[in-house]
């Protein structure tokens, strides 16, 4: 069964971090890296002061991807790449990630709900059967 | 793919390679990245999975010893998550619990979890009998239903134990020191919050039964009624089909003073009569909202009662044993 708990808390991130990349060619300038160091720059420091539930690293990593990886307190772990992504979209898909718990995203089965399946009672073989007729028997 | 860096210290040159690469030249060390279809990466990468085939996959590591940890941020993050407001000096007692083995708080937090969820029990259902309160304190707070909500919670990642994975007992006994801690430094209130928040919302979806073993449910349903002078129970035929097949269905009534308490289907009429006093017994423990909602409301006297289920089971040209 699912943890449901935590009616009242927020969010159920626990850490984030945002692995910048650091290119090493010299004739091609990495536009992610000017825009994630953007982020890093202004972003950062906003988010985690707004949410000083969730720990937030910061590490470069050489020639990688730049990426955040978020860790839920269920022990999920989410990855999503960030190249070429401005600052605002990058502040947009964390409030994303934040407010997700870490359970698994599945399918919706179906587009609708309701409480209130069946108004009248749902139909079994017992619905409007008078038992002075007997029980149900095979013919 | 690896790259060969060294420091990064001043560039005095840049030149290309005849192989596809290109070689920096730098004062101490000579950097040199190739980018081709690598000749080793095949048979590294068969050997790998062949040691993972014969090893089993590698053994779990704790959090801490991955990379990204830092425990006096994490353990910030982990009482903000459980207080709003930032509370001075409660860093300390957190950090203090964290740093030795708080037996104390531990044993503290266990008579209070106990407690407030004895008291929840007997608010919510008033009446249950005391061995249904004891059977829900034992599950709730028992061993595998604590260690599930710190698993949740993160408190595994915040434990410093020798092995891993982190043994049941002391994730329950850090569990029960949080909570030791936590109503020593915002109080009794928001301990109980935070334990009706996250450990008491464990019992939704179950079934009263599923948690309380009862042994002998018409028994004890005949003493709750004795208790609050109802007449005793008498079990009624109601439903029948298939009685001659596999799966025979019988619905059997309970009713006292021709009122119905309960009715509920089983594959014989014992089981049938058992299951309708397990229905009669949660019909007779409601929770608080729905007793002060419904009020006393009579049941719908039926006027002619069915047969009784020992003549019912005689006169049914079905069953096995009856004249057909």
């Amino acid at each position: 069964m699912p943890f449901c708990g935590g009616v009242r808390s927020g969010c159920s991130l626990s850490s984030d971090e945002v692995i910048g990349s650091r290119q090493k060619k010299l004739d091609e300038v990495s536009v992610s890296v000017a825009k994630l160091a953007d982020f890093i720059e202004e972003g950062v420091v906003d988010y985690a002061k707004a949410n000083p539930g969730t720990v937030v690293y910061v590490s470069p990593q050489g020639s990688r991807i730049p990426k955040i990886v978020a860790e839920y307190l269920n022990g999920k772990v989410r990855e999503e790449i960030i190249t070429s992504k401005t600052a605002p979209q990058i502040s947009e898909l964390l409030t994303k990630l934040t407010n997700q718990s870490g359970l698994d995203i599945i399918r919706i089965r179906k587009p609708f709900h309701t409480d209130a399946p069946s108004i009248q009672g749902q139909w079994h073989p017992f619905t409007n059967r008078p038992p002075s007729i007997g029980p149900i028997r095979p013919q | 793919m690896v790259t060969r860096c060294g420091t990064q210290t001043q560039r005095t040159g840049f030149k290309s390679d005849a192989f596809n690469g290109c070689t920096l030249l730098v004062r101490n060390v000579t950097v040199t990245q190739v980018r081709e279809k690598k000749r080793w990466m095949k048979a590294y990468t068969y050997l790998m999975a062949k040691k993972l085939k014969l090893e089993g996959p590698p053994p779990p590591k704790p959090r801490s010893q991955k990379p990204n940890w830092d425990y006096h941020a994490e353990i910030q993050a982990f009482q903000n998550q459980c207080e709003r407001r930032q509370e001075l000096g409660v860093d300390s007692e957190l950090t203090a619990l964290a740093l030795k083995d708080n037996l104390e708080l531990c044993d503290r937090g266990e008579e209070i979890t106990r407690t407030f969820v004895a008291d929840w029990c007997r608010a919510s259902f008033p009446s249950l009998p005391d061995d249904g309160v004891q059977s829900v304190v034992e599950y709730l707070a028992g061993k595998s239903t604590i260690s599930y909500v710190a698993k949740n919670l993160g408190i595994e990642d915040l434990t410093m134990s020798a092995d891993f994975p982190i043994p049941e007992e002391v994730l329950y006994s850090t569990f029960m020191a949080v909570i030791g801690a936590l109503q020593e430094s915002s109080g009794a209130e928001r301990a109980g919050f935070f334990l009706r928040d996250f450990l008491v919302t464990q019992m939704i979806g179950k079934d009263l039964f599923d948690v309380w073993t009862v042994v002998n449910p018409m028994g004890l349903l005949v003493e709750e009624l004795k208790n609050k002078d109802i007449p005793l129970p008498e079990p009624r035929l109601i439903r029948s089909a298939g009685a001659s097949t596999v799966l025979p269905l019988y619905f059997v009534g309970l009713y006292s003073e021709k009122k119905l308490l309960a009715q509920a289907p089983g594959e014989s009429l014992a089981a049938a009569e058992e299951e309708a006093a397990r229905v009669a017994l949660r019909h007779m423990t409601p929770p608080l909202w729905l007793e002060l909602l419904v009020g006393e409301d009579a049941e719908a006297a039926s006027p002619e009662l069915p047969a009784p289920l020992s003549e019912a089971g005689r006169s049914d040209p079905q069953l096995p044993g009856s004249s057909g």
